[in-house]
């Protein structure tokens, strides 16, 4: 392990042409589709609107719940996704791969359809409440929500983490071992603190995600203020963009908060595991009484995520979800039959955006790693922001933005799929830095003194050894894309309905059943196309479950 | 070669991606719809087939939210004819300069009722739905007739103390519903104050759901005993799917109307204009009333199967000019008054 501080910086020259193509090609991106938009959405309302914020009471009472969400489902859901990134990366964990696809799971829901199925199941009526346990459980409310998303935002913390605790050498736990280190003194002394980035990374994105939250919470608050909420309340309700752009606009303190906390704690250091050097150990067996709890615990929270989708999978075959239990193929005729194009279409929308997002966000991880133009901390600030912004957020500041001259997308898929991308360059982006942190500097040194340019270092050096990176944003940014539904409400077209509009569209009408049918054929699409896209990326899915 | 073939593949999806762009809009109208897909298919079948134009929908039972879209796109509107929805959302659209006036020359036939149509010509009125409460059976016979209580049948029955924390209303913030019985609680105590008082109590007995079919789902799977909903809705939704439950129409209820209107500075509006003389004939009226179980609004359209006629309802007096004015005043006024 080592600390930086002291260490000199590569610096590449500013006459390196393609190091300086490859930062404007990433700054005109990031201030064209992340700046742009929400500067016409943050434009729109007038002064006197934001000077009455603070006087709303409501939208005080939002800040204060969504804060207190924010800090209990980050919390719980980093405990929760570290143990479980823990767990899933001892080899000797039986069942490893399986652990690691279930974790995947909760990143295919759509709005909605997940939070009904926990009703379904552990509301008043609940399946498992109530015919099984007698219980009488009120799952409407802050503790239903936070338990709906700490389960549906675990996963990023697992990937994130999982990938980073893959990447720590084996000989610094034999090291460990050898001196004589127990195995708690093992995770606490090297494991752990090697594991920082990645944990800190995390709760960056899952705390982001909880305050922008707004398909559970939806469902399970409707009550309670919370600013993410409260936007769409706004739009849905009172037809109030003004007063929904202000209401965001009082989400991004937080997270300009969270951004520079995080920056702070973790940026100061340096946490080289990938030296370049020596050749690769398997990592040392896992004794018992430590292996026993952890996989307790990840069957515990595999049960947990893969009930929802049996309960959806159910309602998709039952006549009445729910309440009759005969079995009809009714609803898949239906789903498939009205949404069949639509599927297809979900397919494109994903595999185009998440190809941008990736590729952008690798690009623009490596032009803010080389510290040689001033403005890297506004790039790298660009980059995180979007995750802080609802998907109504971004929906309607598109729609602003680029549904006229100088550059017309409306009506075309690519206003969509160029939303979803930027919405969604903050995964990749952290991925990216994160990888990038455990890569020794000594590498690219080698490198440049042998002749090389800021690019082929780019392409040499980090395309290769980021290739799991790589990977999971965009394994990542396909499925959000695929399930999202507050983008694509505002910037669908009647020419290329997706998915999960036409599922929103039947839940709507009150065809549960069809809607479970359509989800599910979804899920199961989804998976195909990221099995297809794990075989064509290859070897080196690091932080991915590589079977 | 793995490089080569993903570059390939990037190019390839990109022209697959890139081909339905052929915008032509030759004939075509594109409608924005708020009710369910199965009666707006029906409908634009129907249309096709007498006009001969081809026709593109955005179906989405979220009014508020098709409303807000239309004024985001106001530089450039992408849609022809907001079809749908109560005219609460549209009379306020056409305030805005959203939307083009068209005095149809089918009107005179249809012989609506004044207050089924703008005297501008902003918008029309082509159904009609009214409010409903709805009650879990199976649940009511369990828990509540062994203690002699009998099931609500006016408003003032959801205040009841035994139903307290199972009643589900839709938000009066963000549904259509919502907002028109607070409306209509105002005008049955002809008086504001005395009406939030009513709501207020009202608040402490019940949920408010964001959505507006969320009422149905609840009390059909019994996780709520007692609500309030469109009369066409719940029969639709739940008592047509099997659900144990009841539906009665308190007897100062209140009503919708469903509207049409015309999007200004649309691609077609030559296409909508015949959208609406359509819409103003008996056949969307009949399909609405056979799929949605709405009322029509022309006087001889039959009325939906298993609904009550409309002329046996109550109503309470209904100021709908007065309701859309306040509408933004009374929604803020519940926000800050009831929910906390």
């Amino acid at each position: 392990m080592q600390l930086s501080g002291t260490r000199a910086r590569i610096s590449l020259r500013v006459g390196d042409p393609g190091l300086l193509a490859a930062f404007l090609v990433v700054a005109a991106a990031l201030v064209g589709f992340v700046l742009y938009p929400t500067l016409r959405v943050l434009a729109y309302p007038a002064v006197s609107d934001y000077l009455a914020a603070p006087h709303n009471t409501r939208w005080i009472a939002a800040m204060r719940n969504s804060l207190m969400m924010m800090v209990l489902s980050t919390a719980s859901a980093t405990l929760v996704g570290f143990v479980y990134a823990y767990a899933t990366t001892r080899p000797n964990l039986p069942g490893r791969t399986a652990f690691r696809q279930v974790a995947l799971l909760p990143l295919f829901a759509p709005p909605f359809m997940v939070a009904f199925a926990y009703i379904l199941l552990f509301g008043r009526q609940g399946l498992i409440t109530k015919q099984l346990l007698g219980l009488n459980v009120n799952l409407f409310g802050w503790q239903g929500l936070w338990l709906v998303q700490t389960v549906a935002f675990f996963p990023y913390a697992a990937l994130i983490i999982a990938q980073v605790l893959e990447a720590i050498n084996p000989t610094l736990e034999y090291a460990a071992r050898d001196l004589g280190a127990s195995e708690w003194t093992l995770f606490r002394t090297v494991t752990f603190p090697l594991a920082r980035p990645g944990v800190a990374a995390a709760m960056l994105i899952v705390a982001i995600s909880v305050l922008a939250d707004f398909g559970n919470a939806v469902v399970l608050v409707g009550d309670m203020p919370l600013l993410a909420t409260e936007a769409w309340f706004r739009i849905e309700g009172l037809g109030d963009l003004s007063g929904a752009a202000v209401v965001v606009s009082v989400l991004l303190l937080p997270t300009v908060g969270l951004f520079l906390l995080e920056r702070v704690w973790v940026s100061r250091r340096l946490y080289t595991a990938i030296t370049g050097r020596g050749g690769r150990l398997t990592r040392p067996p896992t004794p018992w009484y430590f292996l026993t709890p952890l996989l307790v615990f990840s069957i515990g929270v595999a049960i947990f995520v893969l009930l929802v989708y049996v309960a959806v999978l159910a309602g998709a075959f039952a006549r009445t979800w729910g309440y009759n239990w005969t079995l009809t193929l009714d609803h898949w005729r239906l789903a498939l039959g009205q949404s069949g194009p639509h599927l297809v279409n979900s397919i494109k929308v994903g595999v185009a955006s998440a190809l941008v997002t990736s590729s952008l966000a690798l690009v623009a991880a490596f032009v803010t790693s080389r510290h040689v133009f001033r403005t890297e901390r506004a790039l790298d600030f660009l980059a995180v922001l979007p995750a802080a912004l609802p998907g109504v957020f971004i929906g309607i500041g598109f729609l602003l933005a680029f549904n006229q001259p100088p550059l017309v997308l409306g009506g075309t898929p690519w206003i969509l799929i160029l939303a979803l991308a930027f919405w969604h360059i903050p995964f990749g982006y952290q991925a990216a830095v994160a990888g990038m942190k455990q890569i020794d500097r000594s590498i690219e040194e080698a490198a440049s003194n042998l002749g090389a340019s800021g690019l082929q270092v780019l392409r040499d050096v980090y395309l290769p050894l980021l290739r799991g990176a790589f990977a999971t944003s965009f394994v990542t940014s396909f499925i959000r894309a695929v399930t999202n539904l507050s983008i694509v409400v505002f910037l669908v077209t009647p020419r290329n309905l997706v998915a999960t509009y036409a599922i929103l569209s039947m839940i709507g009408g009150g065809f549960w059943g069809a809607a479970a049918a359509l989800t599910t054929a979804l899920l199961a699409v989804t998976f195909v196309a990221v099995g297809l896209a794990r075989v064509a990326l290859g070897r080196g899915l690091r932080g991915l479950p590589a079977g | 070669m793995r490089r080569v073939l993903v570059v390939i593949t990037c190019l390839v999806l990109g022209a697959v991606i890139m081909s339905p762009r052929v915008q032509g809009q030759g004939g075509k109208v594109v409608i924005y719809s708020a009710l369910d897909a199965p009666v707006t298919n029906e409908i634009l079948k129907a249309f096709e087939r007498t006009s001969g134009l081809q026709t593109e929908a955005l179906t989405l039972a979220a009014a508020g939210t098709l409303a807000t879209r239309i004024r985001a796109e106001k530089v450039r509107p992408q849609a022809d004819v907001f079809l749908g929805g109560s005219i609460d959302f549209h009379a306020p659209l056409a305030k805005e300069g959203l939307l083009d006036a068209y005095k149809s020359p089918r009107l005179a036939e249809a012989n609506l009722a004044p207050q089924f149509y703008d005297p501008n010509g902003y918008w029309t009125g082509w159904y009609i739905g009214a409010l409903a409460i709805m009650y879990n059976r199976d649940r009511f016979e369990r828990e509540m007739a062994p203690k002699g209580i009998k099931p609500p049948a006016t408003w003032d029955d959801l205040l009841n103390p035994a139903f307290k924390g199972q009643v589900v209303l839709p938000s009066p913030i963000t549904t259509g519903g919502g907002f028109i019985f607070t409306a209509a609680q105002i005008f049955r105590f002809a008086n504001e104050d005395r009406a939030f008082e009513w709501l207020k109590q009202l608040a402490q007995n019940a949920t408010f759901t964001p959505t507006a079919p969320a009422p149905i789902t609840l009390v059909s799977r019994g996780e709520a005993l007692v609500g309030m909903n469109w009369g066409h809705d719940i029969r639709a939704m739940a008592v047509n799917q099997g659900f144990p439950v009841e539906l009665v129409f308190p007897p100062d209820t209140a009503t919708e109307i469903g509207g049409v209107s015309i999007i200004k500075g649309s691609p077609n509006p030559d296409g909508a204009r015949r959208f609406v003389d359509f819409m103003l004939s008996r056949v969307p009226q009949d399909i609405n009333a056979k799929y949605g179980l709405r009322y029509p609004t022309r006087t001889d359209a039959p009325v939906p199967m298993g609904m009550p006629a409309l002329t046996s309802l109550k109503f309470v007096a209904y100021n709908r000019q007065w309701a859309i004015d306040n509408m933004q005043r009374l929604r803020e006024k519940w926000q800050s008054v009831i929910a906390k």
